[in-house]
């Protein structure tokens, strides 16, 4: 092949792929270069000062208040990634079961409420747990209790609810993919060799999931670090997460050097979260849910 | 086994309740003849659909999440076409491309819409709905697209492009005459899977649209404003928007992998 007609073969290879990717480039990948200068730039009361500073990632590590919040958001992270699965694991036993017209029903039925807006899903649990919202309403109706309580919402609890609700799907599906994916002469070979079906479930059937749970995992996660509409909504002043912290910064105080400290650290919490899931597992099998 | 099963389908119902209580809320609180949102039911009434939708702003906004949905449906999907169809005849580009596919996927939203702001704002970029919103828009859909399409593409058969090019079919030929006609179906499914990623959109959004508004960010500006028992309402005219075009995406994807899993005979 001579220099020529390898260029050309190399240009026609290219071609196709060259307006996703120089999108991508352009959209996605370079204005992380203009966020990371952003939050070097020095920000005072007259605005900002294209002036080289470690000011606000100093505030983001030495001052109690925003280390405080990354913390908690850490927290609040982990915990609704754990009942997400704890959530999520037997329904996508349940759909790893079922067969052909039942499970695609059952399939979209799941799929149906995660195509319309978040925004709206997370909305629609102020009427739930709010002062005259349906669970209120309902036990003052059965006698339960005489006065409303105010406890359901504007605190970590309702943010839990609502972030267990808005991202669920996201980890029952890699989850149900991996099951379905099992032989199921492998769980009855366990049981015929005199497994206790709890046995099977902890030796069989559970570490062949742990790649769709790993992945499952990691997306709730990720998905729960940036979090910004569900705890405005519902979390009020306690159930406050970074990214309220974040919009903050660009829609009110006006301090974008700071918000965009906060945004690069969020970006290095989901590195390392992505890294260490994809160290397990492999990234083909975190997002495509394929092997390794 | 049995005993686990009939747990497990006592599970399912009950996650399948939880699942669609709040949409049910919402639909009856959209119906309340109440002047707050909430319970109990006093009446029914059809007028806060005539108040949502009521006043030029919230039809403009409505129109520009259809405008803006169709056209980030359409660039997302030939970028995603395109990038299939390449990766597909030179697989070693794959390392390249799915790692960048990945980068809009795992950007939180509120730090995807924090770039934008930011990279618009440091390049002169005006924000509004065409400028900032829709490259924004095209950016997140693309992966989605590109997820859908692509294990299709993968599973085309290559023997029927030989077999055009056997009986003297140009490449371009193929590509109209065989292989897009084999995809349609997967077409159709994506553009309108990624019109409602793009109409349900809305952390990314907000930050870089400026002035205009989509749905979404109406509702948002809405419910900031405590503006009135009409934001139920609103909020299920978005959901049955959203709802609708996805069942019918599922339904053409489904329908057709169900007719290509046939045996020919």
């Amino acid at each position: 092949m001579t220099a020529r007609s390898a260029a050309r073969s190399f240009g026609a290879e290219l071609l196709p792929i060259l307006p996703g990717g120089l999108w991508l480039l352009v959209f996605a990948v370079v204005p992380f270069f203009f966020l990371i200068v952003m939050s070097l730039w020095t920000a005072t009361v007259f605005g900002i000062e294209p002036e080289w500073t470690l000011e606000s990632y100093r505030t983001v590590f030495a001052d109690p208040v925003y280390v405080l919040i990354v913390l908690k958001t850490l927290r609040i992270s982990l915990v609704s990634t754990v009942i997400s699965l704890l959530v999520s694991y037997p329904l996508a036993m349940f759909l790893a079961r079922m067969q052909g017209r039942a499970k695609a029903m059952f399939l979209f039925a799941l799929f149906l409420p995660f195509w319309s807006s978040y925004l709206v899903r997370s909305f629609t649990w102020l009427p739930i747990l709010g002062r005259n919202g349906l669970i209120n309403h309902a036990l003052i109706s059965a006698g339960v209790m005489s006065a409303p309580i105010d406890a359901l919402l504007f605190d970590e609890f309702a943010v839990y609810v609502g972030l267990v609700y808005v991202y669920t799907l996201f980890m029952t599906l890699p989850i149900y993919l991996s099951l379905d994916r099992l032989d199921p002469a492998l769980g009855e070979a366990a049981s015929d060799l005199g497994g206790r079906p709890v046995q099977v479930f902890r030796r069989v059937t559970l570490p062949l999931s742990l790649p769709g749970v790993w992945s499952g995992c990691t997306m709730v996660f990720l998905l729960s670090v940036g979090a910004y509409v569900t705890p405005s909504l519902l979390g009020g002043t306690s159930g406050i997460m970074v990214g309220n912290v974040i919009a903050g910064q660009f829609l009110e105080s006006n301090n974008w050097p700071l918000g965009a400290a906060l945004s690069v650290l969020v970006i290095g919490m989901v590195i390392v979260s992505v890294t260490l899931a994809g160290m397990r597992v492999g990234l083909r099998q975190l997002f495509l849910g394929q092997g390794r | 086994m049995r005993a686990s099963g009939k747990l497990l389908w006592a599970y399912a119902a009950c996650f399948y309740s939880l699942l669609y209580l709040p949409i049910l809320v919402l639909i009856v609180l959209s119906f309340n003849d109440a002047p707050a949102i909430g319970f109990p039911i006093q009446g029914l009434t059809t007028r806060w659909y005539a108040d949502a939708l009521a006043g030029g702003q919230v039809m403009q906004a409505l129109g520009n999440s259809l405008s803006i949905g169709i056209a980030s449906a359409a660039l997302g999907t030939l970028l995603a076409l395109a990038t299939a169809l390449g990766l597909r005849r030179s697989p070693r580009w794959r390392g390249v491309m799915l790692p960048l596919l990945l980068v809009p996927i795992i950007t939180p939203g509120i730090v995807s819409g924090v770039l934008m702001l930011v990279f618009a704002g440091m390049i002169g970029l005006p924000y509004g709905l065409w400028t900032t919103a829709f490259p924004a828009h095209v950016t997140w859909v693309l992966p989605f697209a590109f997820l859908t399409l692509h294990p299709r593409i993968e599973q085309l058969d290559r023997a029927l492009e030989e077999a055009a090019m056997d009986l003297g079919a140009r490449p371009r030929q193929v590509l109209s005459h065989v292989v897009l006609p084999v995809l349609q179906p997967a077409l159709i499914a994506t553009v309108l899977f990624s019109f409602t990623v793009s109409f349900d959109e809305f952390v990314r959004t907000l930050f870089v649209i400026g002035g205009a508004r989509t749905m979404p960010v109406q509702l948002w500006i809405s419910l900031q404003q405590h503006a009135g028992p009409f934001i139920p309402a609103m909020g299920v005219v978005i959901m049955l928007i959203s709802m609708l075009v996805a069942a019918l995406g599922f339904f053409i994807s489904h329908h057709a992998s169900a007719r290509s899993l046939q045996p020919q005979s």
